[in-house]
């Protein structure tokens, strides 16, 4: 099994301002993990240097207004929204970025690598095809998918679990339904969508499925949304990629959110979509980075664990050091998987119009 | 005087310089006192040790208890509690108890103990190495810090053969101090350091003939530019030199990666001593027998093929139509070896090469220099070295922690990048001053890595993280260019 890693020293440099969560330390902390582990000499990974993306695969998914924008703000430095502003040079790293993801699938396609990690930033899962959000400038995944279908795979399944809602990966798909979006984020939470009503639009009606879990969800709620709606709908709809928007602010210590997965449970999850893309299409299975803001307790374990899952490595040493118990416990909210349990039953009971296996169920 | 000495596998080589180069070339079975009496007193010692590093890693007898602390992350099987995270803070304490226990349980030759992060904090290593003490003298033991930089399983490959190794270095001193107080060891990436450095860490020596041959062929020839074929006993080295310098490469020992760097050299398995029986075969016996050895060997082909090496009425009885192809076997594969590099020139060394390369020129239509002395320059190599090392910091405002080269040291204060460059700047300077290098080769002191990124708490950025990597390049000394 060998794994790719897509990585770009220019990923450590984009920095809305010095004090964002969203800024060079939260790589850095990563690298310097992969690079003890030794990781760049072990025979499972290649590393692959990506170019940005070109105006073609950006155009595939991004409006010419919304692009023309960026490129002229990020001469000057400009403005999104609270959370996203645009510093100078800002389209350069953005379409790196994007690169980063485009050098992943297109690795997985033509067989060079098993599967594929885009430790890329900025993120891009916020990002629409008119506007930026949310830290997010140009949407890397729905990018990487039109690239993949381009490269021949007409199927794509998104797996979005990183802690917020992908609400711009969900709009750009939403009646398409070539792309599956299945999506698993704290609710009530920002940016305020991704309900279990939602589920896709015209031609992409029962395309798009949302997990939302209460603050204080574990690893036990994620392996039951894998067994209980992922696994099944992944084995009917059939795709020939998976796609991981593989966000990292689930983690116990993340300071941004409230969920409370642990680096072993990031890496038993993508354990399981690795076994699933085994399954389903020939291990043909893409991850990019989005959030994850724990920079120093959480990321360097749970990228690790990611890789180590992706490259098929053992996990057992892959955990938190011990310093850090107190805070998983209270991070914990024991009644949160009883909701997950019930809120699965009303998604299945909606899915169960478009898809035979929630049928099958009841 | 500068003196340089390359202890090879059958002879010992000593080249003097200064005004004149003297080279001279004792066989190893007179001992190595016979060496040491053609150093003068006076100038400065260079010692390569390749040799008798490289038996000792190729056939090592001895037996490798290996301590490994892998605390989070990827999994090593028999790991012991314990660990330091990125940041070099201790998350999880040592259990002495469980130290002893395995210390008592599987006694071996000698001790290697690795802890991941270790070249953050070297605490845990050095505690556990406390209480190893009571287990194995200290010339046995070898802790994974003092190698300064990240790579943990290249780490514990290169700490185990440390172990192995460090005793040897640590007799070999002790010989030559036994003659000559002050020298240094020459390093296979073709720099020197001090006795001190390689005691603590002996796989800066491991496989430095290439480096060697390397520096003394561009210092003999000038040829910036070219192939440097070194044909010794039992091998025939090629290392390409660029712009003067030869390519380094990271070396892997035992299928492992190491954190050995070394002078990137492709190796034939013929020289001047292979047998050869019904052909050339990639065997030594002895010598040959123009040099009174009892079976033929390249060296007597050549005489056949109408040379005139050693006592060369010796070398008749070989079959001429076998002593001709084995040298038209030798010149063929070692031809397709050059030819792979498109080499614009080639500069031939050793004691053969006088024969064999313009054989080899005229096959390959590359042409071909002979240095004079070229047969030591190995030796030659050795003796007009400089001193070099590498400083690898890591410094964390944060934790009021600086690490350079795996020890603690007190956190220097600045304001700006540039300011810490600087900083390193005069530190490595310092230490190469410290360890005998000739301050005219420190005034390019090349900065090789630099990041530096803020820490933010709480919305504030209180803290500063910076990785520094400066280098004292090796090369030839400025004082004979
Ligand atoms: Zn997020």
């Amino acid at each position: 099994m060998t794994t790719g890693i897509v990585y770009h020293p220019a990923y450590l440099s984009h920095e809305q301002h010095p004090a964002h969560p969203e800024r060079k330390e939260r790589l850095s902390y990563t690298l310097d993990q992969l690079e003890e582990e030794g990781i760049w000499d072990d025979p499972r990974i290649i590393r692959i240097t990506p170019a940005p993306a070109n105006e073609a695969d950006i155009s595939a998914v991004h409006s010419e207004e919304y692009i023309t924008f960026l490129r002229t703000m990020s001469r000057t430095g400009g403005y999104i929204d609270f959370d996203t502003n645009i510093p100078p040079g800002l389209y350069d790293s953005a379409r790196l970025a994007a690169g980063g993801a485009i050098a992943a699938a297109d690795a997985v396609s033509n067989g060079s690598v098993e599967n594929a990690f885009a430790l890329v930033r900025p993120p891009g899962h916020h990002a629409r095809s008119g506007m930026g959000a949310g830290f997010c400038y140009l949407n890397n995944m729905a990018i990487m998918v039109r690239r993949i279908q381009k490269n021949g795979y007409k199927k794509v399944m998104i797996l979005d679990w990183d802690a917020h809602h992908g609400d711009g990966t969900q709009d750009i798909f939403y009646n398409d339904a070539s792309v599956f979006f299945s999506s698993i984020h704290q609710s009530p939470f920002y940016p305020g969508s991704g309900y279990i009503s939602e589920t896709g639009y015209g031609e992409g009606e029962g395309y798009t499925v949302n997990m939302p879990v209460p603050a204080g969800t574990t690893d036990v709620s994620y392996r039951y949304l894998f067994t209980k709606v992922i696994e099944p709908l992944a084995h009917e709809f059939r795709p020939d990629f998976i796609a991981v928007s593989a966000g990292q602010d689930n983690h116990f210590t993340d300071p941004l959110t409230g969920l409370a997965l642990t680096a072993r449970g990031y890496a038993e999850m993508m354990q399981r979509a690795v076994r699933l893309s085994g399954d389903i299409c020939e291990g043909r299975l893409v991850a990019v980075l989005e959030g994850g803001y724990s920079v120093e307790a959480g990321l360097p374990y749970t990228n690790l664990g990611v890789i180590a899952a992706m490259a098929g490595m053992d996990l057992t040493g892959i955990r938190e050091p011990g310093a850090y118990e107190t805070l998983l416990s209270g991070a914990v909210d024991p009644s949160a998987h009883l909701q997950v349990i019930e809120t699965t039953r009303d998604l299945s009971a909606i899915l169960a119009q478009y898809w035979r296996c929630f049928r099958d169920l009841a | 005087m500068l003196t340089g000495m390359d202890i090879g596998g059958t002879n010992t080589d000593v080249a003097c310089i200064s005004d004149d180069i003297f080279c001279v070339k004792v066989p190893n079975e007179l001992g190595f006192a016979a060496a040491l009496e053609h150093v003068p007193a006076k100038g400065r010692l260079a010692v390569s040790t390749s040799q008798p590093l490289n038996r000792v890693i190729a056939g090592s007898p001895l037996k490798v208890q290996s301590i490994i602390i892998p605390g989070p992350g990827l999994y090593y099987p028999g790991g012991v509690s314990g660990a330091i995270n990125h940041r070099g803070d201790l998350v999880e304490a040592v259990d002495p108890e469980e130290v002893r226990r395995i210390l008592e349980h599987n006694p071996a030759d000698v001790l290697s103990i690795s802890a991941k992060f270790s070249v953050r904090n070297p605490g845990i290593e050095e505690a556990i190495a406390e209480i190893a003490r009571e287990y194995y003298p200290v010339e046995k033991i070898a802790v994974s810090h003092v190698l300064g930089r990240l790579n943990f399983p290249a780490r514990i490959a290169t700490t185990e053969l440390n172990a192995c190794m460090k005793e040897t270095v640590l007799g070999i001193s002790g010989m030559i101090r036994e003659h000559i107080a002050d020298f240094y060891y020459f390093k296979g990436d073709g720099g020197l350091v001090a006795p001190g450095l390689a005691h603590q860490n002996p796989g800066l020596l491991y496989n430095s003939s290439s480096a060697a041959v390397a520096l003394g062929a561009y210092y003999l020839s000038r040829e910036k530019d070219c192939l440097v074929i070194d044909i010794g006993g039992t091998t025939t080295d090629q290392v390409l030199l660029r712009d003067g310098k030869p390519v380094m490469e990271r070396i892997r020992i035992n299928d492992r990666n190491t954190l050995i760097e070394s002078v990137a050299a492709q190796s034939l398995p013929y020289g001047g001593d292979s047998y050869i029986g019904e052909r050339l075969e990639p065997t030594r016996i002895g010598n040959a027998l123009a040099f009174g050895g009892a079976e033929p060997t390249l060296t007597d082909a050549l005489n056949c093929c109408g040379h005139s090496i050693g006592d060369s009425a010796r070398s008749l009885v070989m079959d001429p139509d076998i002593a001709y192809e084995a040298v038209r076997y030798y010149v063929s594969l070692l031809s397709d070896a050059v030819l792979s590099y498109k080499p614009k020139k080639i500069v031939g060394t050793g004691y053969l090469a006088r024969w064999l390369i313009p054989l080899l020129s005229r096959k390959t239509g590359v042409p071909a220099s002979l240095p004079e002395h070229g047969e030591s320059a190995n030796a030659v190599g050795v003796a007009v070295s400089r001193v070099s090392m590498t400083l690898w910091g890591h410094f964390d405002t944060g934790r009021r922690r600086a690490v350079i080269n795996g020890e603690l040291v007190p956190l220097p204060a600045w304001n700006d990048d540039d300011d810490l460059i600087a900083a390193c700047r005069e530190k490595v300077r310092e230490m190469a001053l410290r360890a005998g290098a000739d301050p005219e080769d420190l005034k390019e002191i090349c900065l090789v890595y630099f990041n530096s990124y803020d820490v933010v708490r709480q919305g504030y950025r209180n803290e500063t993280i910076a990785d520094v990597v400066m280098q004292v390049a090796p090369g030839i000394t400025a004082g004979v260019l």
